[in-house]
């Protein structure tokens, strides 16, 4: 049955103040017996009765919308810009009671053409992240918006950038084998979890098992055109969790050589590129594909590419890897493996072990944010323009501290 | 399905937005007393329009100032009354969804957005009445649907995309940003294929009974508090039970079949692993835990029997129910925030005051030195009264049926 009736009756509603406490630690066992019946709830539901318990149970049903609204916004102090976007701008904070706590806080850009309210990449991102919660994806700590209406998404920190960064920065930091199957293993994971790629953008998701949009058509302009699977690039109206797959097995590949893999500038040159480097989809290799609405391809058909082709370009992961990479790419997203079978692979098992999570290339993380709260301790909460300064510094010391490791 | 348990555990509907009866009922007798004193504090702040102006007033006749002057407090609303309106309202979002024809998706995501806001926020503090249509609106964009503010608010009489778009923040505000609202019609359909692959199951009374239940589902769970209580599984199961008892017999012993097996203490370590993998699997499918079930689905089933869809047409504007809501109306239209009930003006004011603080978003890293904490400085947001009252004049006449008579 898609919902079980097993679900124990809420205890407590009462939220844990999420910068704080993480939720991890607080969801009860599924396993644990019903505590009681609904005529004889548990001490535990027992609601608070002190009014000034506003300013410490962020999540309190009590508190009307305006003033948790202003709680939560207080509950940050936004600090430097971090960067730029055209959906948002993305500033350093961190928690006022606890300098050390760092977050990063996305303020979305009002959209002047926009002028039905909030936008949806927005409600979109909110919609997705505030359900999940998993080690691999991004965590969503609070919302709020500030005075002049603008919303604002507090988002765990992650300094140390993102994979892209990494593997454009071939100056900097070498990594091996190991580390592409830790990092790979990660994102496994995530995507298993959720069957979305989008790990720390939402902005673009959509659930798959949502009952009132599988029978409509998507989208096919989802996804960074190099991660774009053939099917939406051919505009297949229904799509599966398979074209995550594919972005992921594009990453893959990227991880491994340190180079785009596809890195299409239009549609039409994704498809070339797809048809010379993976193989031409034809009937043969997957039927049905040529009644796609968009199916077009290059006159020279290329034939899918051997194995013994992916075992020069990519062999640096080995025999297995190479064949979980070759069965992400099926160009036939019904032959593509899926996210279990991804997990399933032998060459998880294969040598070498994946790199600990704390020996990962510039994954410095905690200790430099336990540094930079040590250095913002002596002076808790005082907003000056050194603060500003000093996140930068820190910024960038991260970035050149890891790089020697 | 212990897995499925642990990631309902998960959702922000668990988190959030699931409370015991108990609980709920001590937040909403919170929630009044918090907005009568509020309220009661707005109104005695007031510049006593009728003492300070009572020859000159010509212009600015306002009854209603004149009847709560200082030290004359109206009658606020009870928590009961409150819960009686939320109901009316309710209905009515339930009959402009119809009439708009939204999906079922959106029409049940938007009633529980709305009984979720006033969970904590009361009716006297923010007007339900236009909050409803935002809920609507917003039930569109969170579903992936996208209407355009005009174009929806031209479905109402004197209604404003303006006046859409104020309580939409604020909404979000009030439902935590938490947006994503899991509904029992596709456990519906699970159950429905489940009887159906018994095999020996007719087809015909299958039929009937999926549409009794979904109608069920369609108003029974949004007109009560079956979504704070219960799980959607077990309101699916509750409203099956109402459509169909022994169908739901059949659904509930087929699916706690086992009986207990108790794991052997002295049993060799290898194979003791997989006998209490064993006995948790009889545990969670054995007679105890049905027992459970069953009963926490016996009291759904009382709740949802309150409202069966029957009583729907009943709330649209049949003289019985006008003559319920009357009198709490009539309170209501005495007893509410005076610095809340013009959204427009509201969300204005805060845009204005947060121009006027530079809190133009801290491009520089800084917090505006006067910005407000504690989110009250009303005084400062809506200095201006007599304007205020003017527009609260104006918007008053709007907000007895905002859908016009009965369709």
């Amino acid at each position: 049955m898609a919902n079980s009736p097993l679900v124990a009756y809420p205890t407590s509603a009462l939220h844990p103040n999420l910068p704080t406490t993480r939720p991890t630690s607080t969801a009860p066992s599924p396993l644990k017996p019903i505590p009681s019946g609904i005529a004889s709830p548990s001490p535990a539901i027992v609601v608070q009765a002190d009014p000034s318990g506003a300013v410490t149970l962020a999540n309190d049903p009590f508190i009307p919308a305006e003033q948790l609204n202003d709680w939560e916004k207080h509950k940050y102090v936004k600090g430097k810009k971090l960067g730029e976007g055209t959906y948002a701008n993305v500033y350093l904070g961190h928690l006022r009671s606890d300098p050390s706590q760092l977050v990063a806080i996305k303020k979305i850009k009002v959209q002047k053409e926009f002028r039905d309210g909030i936008a949806p990449d927005a409600i979109r991102e909110l919609k997705h992240l505030q359900e999940l919660n998993h080690p691999n994806i991004i965590k969503l700590l609070s919302v709020f918006t500030s005075k002049d209406q603008n919303l604002n998404i507090v988002l765990e920190y992650l300094p140390l950038g993102d994979l892209e960064g990494l593997i454009r920065d071939t100056s900097g930091i070498p990594y091996g084998p190991a580390d592409v199957k830790a990092w790979m293993g990660m994102i496994a994971r995530g995507v298993w979890f959720y069957g979305t790629v989008k790990l720390a953008d939402f902005g673009l998701a959509r659930a798959f098992g949502d009952p009132f949009t599988t029978n409509r058509p998507m989208t096919a302009n989802v996804i960074t055109i190099w991660y774009r699977p053939p099917e939406l690039l051919f505009g297949a109206p229904f799509y599966s969790a398979a074209v995550d797959i594919w972005s992921v097995g594009v990453m893959f590949a990227e991880l491994i050589n340190r180079a785009a893999l596809l890195p299409g500038q239009t549609e039409m040159e994704e498809i070339s590129l797809i048809c010379k480097v993976i193989g031409t989809p034809t009937e043969d290799n997957w039927p049905g594909v040529t009644s796609l609405p968009h199916y077009a391809v290059p006159d020279d058909k290329t034939p899918v590419t051997p194995r013994e082709v992916y075992m020069q370009r990519f062999g640096s992961v080995g025999a297995e890897g190479v064949d979980l990479l070759m069965r992400m790419l099926a160009l036939d997203p019904r032959k593509r493996v899926t996210a279990r079978e991804m997990l399933e692979h032998k060459w998880w098992r294969a040598e070498p072990r994946p790199t600990r999570l704390e020996d990962l290339p510039r994954n410095r993380k905690e200790g430099n944010a336990e540094k930079y709260g040590q250095d913002q301790g002596r002076k808790p909460g005082v907003l000056d323009d050194k603060n500003g300064n000093r996140g930068d510094k820190v910024a960038r010391r991260l970035d050149f501290g890891a790089a020697k490791k | 399905m212990a897995a499925e348990d642990a990631r309902y555990r998960q959702s922000t509907q668990y988190k959030l937005w699931s409370f015991s009866p108990a609980q709920l009922s001590a937040t909403r007798e919170k929630t009044n007393a918090l907005a009568k004193a509020t309220i009661s504090e707005r109104l005695l702040s007031r510049p006593p329009p009728a003492a300070s102006a009572p020859t000159s007033g010509s212009n600015t006749p306002n009854p209603s100032s004149q009847m709560q002057g200082a030290g004359d407090l109206p009658e606020f609303l009870t928590p009961a009354e409150e819960l009686r309106l939320l109901n009316h309202y309710t209905a009515e979002l339930l009959r402009a969804s119809d009439f708009l024809q939204y999906s079922v998706a959106i029409r049940a995501t938007s009633a529980i957005f709305f009984r979720r806001f006033y969970v904590a926020n009361s009716i006297m503090t923010y007007p339900p009445t236009e909050m409803l249509k935002t809920c609507l609106f917003f039930g569109n964009k969170v579903n992936g649907v996208y209407l355009h503010a005009e174009q929806f608010a031209a479905n109402f009489p004197k209604t404003t995309a303006e006046g859409i778009l104020a309580g939409e923040f604020l909404l979000c505000q009030g439902l935590r940003f938490a947006f994503d609202v899991k509904h029992p019609y596709r456990a519906l359909e699970a159950a429905m294929f489940e009887l159906e692959r018994y095999g020996d199951v007719d087809l015909t009374r299958l039929g009937t009974a999926s549409k009794t239940a979904r109608d069920i589902l369609k108003f029974s769970p949004l007109m009560t508090d079956a979504y704070f209580h219960y799980t959607p599984s077990q309101i699916m199961l509750a409203a099956l039970s109402l459509a169909d008892e022994e169908l739901y017999d059949r659904v509930v012993r087929e699916t706690f079949h086992l009986a207990h097996t108790p794991a052997f203490p002295n049993a060799p370590p290898q194979s003791r692993k997989a006998a209490a993998a064993a006995e948790e699997k009889s545990r969670l499918l054995g007679p105890e835990m049905r027992d459970k079930v069953r009963a926490a689905i016996a009291s759904c089933r009382s709740m949802l029997a309150q409202e069966p869809p029957a009583r729907m047409t009943g709330y649209w504007g049949t003289p019985a129910q006008t003559d319920a809501v009357k009198p709490s109306l009539r309170k209501l239209r005495k007893c509410r925030d005076p610095d809340r009930f013009d959204l427009v003006a509201l969300h204005k004011a805060r845009r204005e005051q947060a121009l006027r603080n530079g809190d133009a978003d801290d491009e520089d890293g800084r917090v505006p030195a006067g910005s407000s904490l504690d989110g009250d400085d009303d005084a400062a947001v809506f200095g201006n009264v007599e304007e205020r009252d003017a527009k609260r004049r104006k918007v008053k006449k709007g907000l007895e049926d905002p859908f016009g008579g009965p369709l």
